[in-house]
């Protein structure tokens, strides 16, 4: 049977994390087996779509894994003479033994990798290309086509985070306890910014760029089942399901950017808001209600309304509310001040853009400018608001977002002037 | 985020340097050159010939019309730019400090814009 390559290239990128974990379990040394697991992963990939599966690909995988790591340690111990640093304390039949389902596919070796990946030593970007080469099973190509950087550049960037974590005798065994907590709100950090990234500005070819929301999608899913009860995992979770459910009406297809208010909501996924919003009702009954869950809650009561005017602002509000109380940060701040204008009106708005503006950072901001265009244009102040919107496009980096807020600049500013 | 770092300078100001010095100024710049190639966040550093090199193309009949130029209006010419990839503004402002001559002559210093599509 030939399975075909994208099947093979599946299985083998929810394998990575079980091959890595078992070896950094069995040897240590992660910078080695990071590079003895990748090494195996490609020989899979070449391998495998041709002479069929494995009868058990993980255990195939650990093998090989395991050999160009002795054979690793061998050429590095042979130049150092340190002969008796790794070698095969493990017998063979443990290597080749269970098939896949014979134990519980390694998880917690898979989740005390990802929790090395975040380790707070590193930079985050370092985590996140870490995190989606290690626990994501992405080639430093692939990683470096979706950031938009030179594969020796990321290639860089990966082996000085190893290095860091060699430097650091980072354990990769379960953290204690109140460490763990801790480590899991970075773990999250880092798959939020993942799904956030978005470089990749168009649908590509997968296999070359790919799409890091839908991956930061999958990695999260793998980390709620393996943490069910975890009620930020399952917000966020929530969160991405929610958000991404309108990928498609977001943009135009010359890749210009379609406002909430604008989008075709019958192009939203609902199959995806319906998983989304059952996750977190079910989630929010559970206990203390943290920031992912909030978001995901806002999104969800998005996601619900049929139309814009429909939107029950007030719930919104009142999420707000509780979602500045828990982790309080000035884009907060702007969201709710749009949520305020639509319960109270756009001078209730203004006023707290205007205590923001306080902060003179913030005051430059195109995320402030482009709040207060929206909200001076509903108050009817159409030439301030067209004011506001030309500085923030002038103080956007994102191209898309520039284009949009000249756009609705030119719109308001009267013809002839 | 990627930034553009630009050196200014002309030909008057370099030949005041002594030649005995040049050895070292090339080794400051490669050190500085490696210790962000090593973290990842300098993705090139790119020195440009002397501006009588320079020349200015046009299209005409759909073939390539080549002249002298350009003429400069500003005394000093862009002598180097280096690309950055950094996790922040403040990250990459930092690596600009950091170049070997920011204590004697200003970095220029560009956000360049890229394609992410925020949410609206």
């Amino acid at each position: 049977m030939t399975p075909d390559p994208g099947g093979v290239e599946d299985l083998l990128r929810e394998l990575a994390p079980q091959v890595l974990g078992a070896l950094v379990r069995r040897y240590g040394q992660f910078h080695l087996c990071e590079d003895a697991s990748q090494e195996a992963l490609l020989a899979a990939a070449l391998r495998w779509p041709a002479d069929g599966l494995p009868e058990n690909p993980r255990g195939w995988l650990i093998t090989v894994a395991s050999r160009r790591l002795a054979d690793q340690v061998r050429s590095e111990a042979s130049r150092r003479n340190r002969e008796d640093l790794i070698a095969f304390a493990t017998p063979q039949s443990e290597l080749l033994a269970a098939p896949p389902d014979a134990e519980p596919v390694g998880s917690d070796d898979s989740l005390a990798l990802l929790f090395g990946c975040c380790h707070p030593e590193l930079s985050s970007p370092s985590q996140i290309a870490l995190t989606l080469r290690a626990i994501g099973g992405l080639s430093t190509a692939q990683i470096a086509a979706a950031f938009g950087v030179p594969e020796a550049t990321m290639a860089q960037r990966i082996s000085r985070a190893k290095q860091t974590i060699k430097a650091s005798g980072l354990a990769l065994g379960p953290a204690p306890g109140e460490e763990q907590a801790e480590r899991l709100r970075a773990v999250l950090q880092v798959l939020y910014l993942i799904f956030n990234e978005g470089y990749t500005a168009t649908d590509g070819d997968e296999l070359t760029v790919p799409a890091l929301s839908r991956e930061a999608i999958r990695l999260t899913r793998w980390l709620h089942r393996l943490t069910p009860r975890d009620g930020e995992v399952s917000g966020l979770l929530a969160l991405m399901l929610l958000i991404d459910a309108r990928r498609t009406a977001r943009t135009r297809p010359d890749g210009s950017l379609i406002p909430l208010a604008e989008q075709d909501r019958a192009a939203w996924d609902q199959a995806q808001i319906a998983e989304g919003i059952e996750l977190i009702t079910a989630t929010l009954p559970g206990g203390e209600v943290g920031p992912y869950q909030l978001q995901a809650a806002i999104a969800a009561v998005h996601d619900e309304a049929k139309t814009m005017a429909d939107t029950d602002w007030p719930q919104i509000l009142s999420l707000y509310d509780l979602l500045e109380l828990a982790a309080p940060n000035p884009f907060t701040a702007l969201n709710r001040a749009v949520a305020v204008a639509m319960v109270r009106g756009p001078a209730a708005g203004l006023e707290i853009l205007a205590a923001l503006a306080a902060d003179k950072r913030m005051a430059r901001h195109h995320r402030l400018l482009a709040t207060r265009a929206h909200l001076r244009e509903l108050s009817g102040d159409t030439e301030s608001a067209a004011a506001d919107y030309l500085e923030a496009a002038r103080r956007s980096t994102s191209a898309p977002e520039r284009r949009y807020l000249a756009e609705q600049s030119a719109r308001l500013k009267p013809r002839g002037t | 985020m990627k930034y553009l770092m630009l050196i200014y300078g002309n030909q008057e100001k370099w030949a005041s340097i002594p030649a005995e010095e040049w050895p070292a100024a090339i080794a400051k710049q490669d050190a500085f050159n490696k210790k962000y190639q090593a973290t990842g966040e300098l993705i090139g550093a790119y020195g440009l010939a002397d501006d009588s090199q320079a020349k200015l193309v046009r299209r005409e009949n759909g073939l390539p019309a080549v002249t002298d130029g350009p003429y400069q209006e500003t005394k000093e010419y862009i002598a180097s730019f280096y690309l950055l990839d950094c996790e922040s503004e403040e990250r990459a402002l930092q690596i600009a400090a950091d170049m070997p001559w920011a204590d004697q002559e200003p970095v220029e210093f560009w956000p360049i814009m890229h394609e992410a599509k925020l949410d609206l």
